[in-house]
């Protein structure tokens, strides 16, 4: 405490100074004058009276001395005073302050911004919920090995057999349709089990969450519901009163009972949930029947669950496992050959995250090179005024400074420039932030990527900023301390001569540089390219001219029955439109972001081999899909309206090529029979193949089955409207025809077809731009720090080319000389390079854009990792760079004038 | 002067302390020689060294200083014992007596012997 009070006033006294200086000079006049008072009057002659007191003091300037020393913190005192120099020295070079501080902000902004994603989307654990690092998500694994979602029954197993498990949860994200009928709003919610707080370990901000009487496993018993924070005070002005009160959601009254904290946005990383809705409600809500609460096959609850304390997570996998097989076993009519696992949350496939992992760690590796490149250029910068400074550093050692102050010196106004750099940098992360988001596919759920500066970055920021310093300062300010004043004073001046080794020094700096260039480069070069390739597939339908909506008529309230009479009536509306010439509604939508679904299969005259997969992905299609969306009929016939769902009618569906060659070898598919939802259906033709899930995925077996046929109430419904022009264009009358058949149904998000399968591409398209962006600032970087190396060695050098063009040395000798001595530098470096790219190029080779059951396999770069031409391409590039910067001060070298540069000194 | 032994190192603070206690509200000059006096001029002090020492303890709370005039008209810097001055005195004084007297055991002839 007295420690603590004693600093504060030595701080205080660090500002204060020159008043408390005044003071005490005051203090030590009056002192003196008391001394020499009291030696007049003991008999001592005036002069004698002074020198006496004076010596008793142990003079007045030591006195000061000493009092300053406690008065302030000496320690501080010279790094302020360090600052104060540093300062001075960066306005009397404002050019190499602006260049050093500018790259640094910018190596530390896209850093931190990218750093911040990673945060948000991939670290940080879920908020708002207790013990968060004990939560485990809780996947089924099929046959394949690929992980997908869990059924009801399945969950209500694992919840009642487990016993390392303190307790699981599920969850299914879902749309809400939240008021009263023409002004409903949609909202973003999850469908839970009545668990789902207690697991998660979430506390109420007002009222309560489910309570265990809300566990149970009854639809339609619970019409309760809990809000967010967020909605809470968007939408009632955070009125307390509303716990108690009812809200219509989807037509029906639920009773909020409670709101959840703020920090708690629902069990996705970086989506923000307003709704939670005990999933008993889903046949309430959605006119799901109850039989389907209790169909295993009906995969679509993510799982949550909590570790027993003391329990890790190997053992209870191994629980879940065996519990799964014996159920596998037990179910074997539609769970053979399925498992389950455990997963950490942050590995979880559902979601941003699983989208998102890769390419952010791609970017994240590369923000990192970048900032290298910086901290490498900024020290080179640092040296090349060491050199110049060398004179000065040599006198104050001479005049008795001691090293450790210079290297302090130096180390303090690096830190002065990395500091500037890092709050620039800082500044600019939640612009940077923005220009990310804006790169995000077309929303569908609202992602809460913070462009807030969580606790989590700064820290990572400032350790940045200490790691840039330490990385740019170390060496000049160690070099600054070696200096030798005997050579350097003696060398009368001459800095060339002294200079070699830190040129050395200086090249191999630049070496280093030109070789993280490389591998960014080659690195960007590998995302765009493939990027590219990939988005040049063909995917296999038509995708221009097409407007896509999806309604969402559940939460209208919308029966089975009402729902098909919608499509039927919305279509025949749009038919009659001009400008339109096809319509068309499915369930899924072809390279979406929302996940695909798929059947269970037993093929007639085919027998699978054990553990073979037989869950196929399929699409529920009006007769109009696959005309509207281009995709030929190679073999027998599309669907008519008479494939319904009459009695009479035969179940049918069309199957694709993949799906011939697999099961069929190819051979004679029409007519074969396929057993599905419970039923045989006739295959009656057979569609070309197209892409399903993502470009980049090889063939995969899909079948299409009528929507009259097979439409439930849990699928969606999407609506394509095929024009001639624009297909925004016939908006208007797309939202008057839905307004005709129904006012209170809302067309939420209409999209061009072609924007919509964009998001497919989006973790490519992110990482290729990020990437080519992030790899031209690399080079350009690279091609500065080369430049200013060139240019200060042949500033050095201007004496001894004058030397020799006076001796008879011609123009193009010295540009020679001058050219031929960068590109050995960059030669060194890209030499290095290549190694490293390789290196990092299999790195991102091995990163898959996701492992859920979708899309398996598909990767950021696969097929260009080994791209002979693009690492030629690379190193050309660079070395044209490294001709450029080389070539501009040799120039300047071969314009020298032999009589100035010997003069020059 | 040499033969004078100097001020221990964290005794001043002690004696500044002690001083203030028994003359009351004093200036720098008049401490230092008062330490010096009290001592029987067997010490060497330079007053100078005793003007940080009086800054570290006004800087802890244990005095508090004001400008006065002193008794033969001259302005100069009155310090003052405080409250939390008083109990950092006694409990140094007591930790000091007890370190000679243990100090003092060890050197005095052994008796028992």
């Amino acid at each position: 405490m007295r420690k603590l009070r004693a600093l504060w006033f030595r701080l205080r006294g660090l500002v204060a100074s020159q008043a408390a200086a005044t003071d005490f000079n005051a203090e030590l006049e009056s002192h003196l004058q008391m001394h020499i008072d009291d030696n007049l009057r003991s008999g001592m002659s005036p002069e004698q009276a002074r020198r006496q007191a004076l010596i008793q003091l142990g003079g007045v300037e030591q006195t000061r001395q000493a009092y300053r020393e406690r008065a302030t913190l000496p320690r501080l005192d010279d790094i302020l005073q360090d600052a104060r120099y540093g300062l001075r020295m960066m306005a009397r070079n404002p050019a190499f302050a602006a260049v050093a501080i500018l790259t640094l902000a910018v190596g530390i902004g896209v850093s931190t911004t990218a750093f911040s994603w990673i945060d948000t989307v991939l670290l940080r654990p879920l908020g708002g919920v207790s013990d968060p690092e004990r939560l485990v998500a809780l996947e089924s694994v099929t046959p394949g090995g690929e992980w997908v979602p869990n059924s009801y029954p399945d969950y209500q197993d694992f919840r009642d057999h487990l016993k390392m498990l303190k307790g699981i949860a599920v969850t299914r994200p879902a749309a809400f349709s939240v008021g009263k009928d023409d002004h409903a709003e949609r909202v973003w919610g999850e469908l839970v089990s009545g668990n789902y707080f207690t697991v998660l370990g979430v506390q109420p901000e007002l009222g309560r969450m489910f309570s265990s009487d809300e566990y149970g496993d009854k639809p339609g018993a619970f019409p309760v519901a809990v809000i967010s924070d967020r909605y809470w005070r968007s939408h009632y002005a955070a009125d307390p009163n509303i716990v108690g009160k009812t809200i219509r959601v989807n037509q029906h009254e639920l009773t909020v009972v409670g709101i959840a904290p703020a920090e708690f946005h629902g069990s996705i990383t970086a989506v923000a949930f307003d709704l939670w809705v005990p999933y008993m409600q889903q046949p309430v809500l959605n006119g799901v029947g109850a039989w389907m609460l209790r169909n295993r096959q009906n995969r679509n609850m993510l799982g949550i669950a909590r570790l027993r304390p003391g329990v890790t997570m190997q053992q209870a996998t191994q629980e879940l496992a065996a519990l799964a097989g014996r159920m596998a076993i037990a179910n074997a009519d539609v769970s053979q050959g399925m498992s389950a696992t455990l997963l950490p949350l942050s590995k979880w496939p559902h979601g941003p995250q699983g989208l998102l992992a890769g390419p952010l760690r791609t970017l994240m590796g590369v923000c990192i090179l970048l900032l290298g490149i910086v901290c490498v250029n900024v020290a080179n910068l640092l040296l090349a005024r060491a050199t110049v400074r060398e004179k000065e550093f040599s006198t104050r050692l001479a005049l008795g400074a001691n090293r450790r102050r210079l290297v302090q010196q130096v180390l303090t106004e690096s830190l002065m420039i990395t500091a500037a750099g890092t709050i620039l940098g800082v500044a600019a992360t939640p612009w940077l932030s923005r220009l990310l988001q804006a790169l995000m596919p077309p929303g569908q759920l609202s992602l809460t990527l913070g462009t807030g500066l969580h606790p989590h970055v700064l820290v990572f920021t400032a350790g940045l900023c200490v790691l840039a310093t330490l990385a740019a300062g170390i060496v000049p300010a160690l070099v600054s301390g070696r200096a030798d004043l005997n050579t350097k004073l003696s060398a009368g001046g001459r800095s060339g001569a002294a200079g070699r080794g830190r040129h050395r020094l200086r090249s191999a700096l630049v070496a280093s540089e030109v070789a993280l260039a490389l591998v960014a480069l080659v690195c960007a070069a590998l995302l765009a390219r493939s990027f590219q390739q990939t988005s040049r597939i063909d995917p296999g339908f038509d995708p221009n001219h097409v407007l896509l909506n999806q309604f969402y008529l559940t939460a209208n309230g919308y029966s089975l029955e009402q729902r098909k009479e919608f499509c039927r009536r919305l279509a025949a509306e749009m038919e009659s439109t001009p400008g339109v010439t096809n319509v068309a509604y499915s369930d899924g939508v072809a390279l979406g972001f929302e996940p695909s679904w798929w059947e269970d299969l037993r093929v007639e005259r085919y027998t699978p081999s054990a553990g073979e997969n037989m869950k196929i992905f399929r699409n529920v299609i009006s007769p109009g899909y696959l005309p509207l969306l281009r995709i030929p009929i190679v073999e027998g016939r599309n669907l008519t309206e008479q494939d319904d769902e009459k009695d009479n009618s035969p179940l049918v569906m069309i199957v694709n090529q993949a799906f011939v060659q697999r099961f069929f070898a190819g051979r004679d598919p029409i007519g074969r029979k396929v057993h599905g939802w419970g039923d045989w259906f006739r295959i009656v033709g057979v569609a070309q193949d197209s892409k399903y899930h993502y470009l980049g995925e090889s063939s995969v077996p899909y079948m299409y089955v009528p929507f009259r046929q097979v439409f439930r109430a849990d699928m969606n419904l999407a609506f394509y409207v095929r024009t001639q022009g624009d297909p925004i264009a016939v908006l208007p009358q797309l939202r008057a025809a839905v307004r005709r058949i129904d006012p209170n149904v809302t067309v939420f998000d209409p999209i061009p077809l072609r924007e919509f399968i964009g998001a497919s591409l989006y973790p490519q398209r992110m990482a290729a731009t990020l990437l080519a962006a992030l790899g031209a600032l690399a080079v350009l970087l690279a091609g500065v720090g080369l430049y200013s190396v060139m240019a200060w060695s042949v500033a050095q050098r201007t004496q001894e080319i004058g030397i020799r063009m006076a001796l008879g040395a011609d123009r193009a000798s010295v540009l020679s000389m001058v050219v031929r001595q960068g590109l050995t530098l960059a030669g060194v470096g890209l030499a290095a390079g290549i190694i490293l790219a390789l290196a990092a190029a299999r790195g991102i080779a091995a990163v898959s854009i996701t492992n859920s059951a979708m899309g398996k396999g598909v990767q950021l770069a696969g097929a260009t990792a080994a791209n002979p031409l693009i690492y030629l391409a690379a190193v050309i590039f660079l070395s044209a760079i490294a001709v450029l910067a080389s070539f501009l001060p040799a120039r300047r070298a071969a314009s020298v004038d032999p009589m100035q540069a010997l003069r020059s000194e | 002067m040499s033969d004078k032994p100097d001020v221990w190192q964290g005794t001043l603070a002690l004696m500044v302390l002690k001083t203030l206690e028994t003359m009351g509200p004093q200036h720098g000059y008049g401490i230092a020689r008062r330490i010096e006096q009290t001592s029987g001029n067997l010490l060497s002090l330079n007053y100078g060294t005793l003007y940080p020492a009086l800054l570290k303890l006004e800087q802890e709370g244990a005095i508090v200083s004001e400008w006065g005039t002193s008794d033969n008209n001259r302005r100069a810097k009155f310090y003052r014992l405080t409250r939390v001055g008083r109990k950092q005195l006694e409990r140094e004084a007591r930790n000091w007596e007890q370190a000679t007297a243990i100090l003092a055991r060890f050197l005095s002839p052994a008796e028992e012997a």
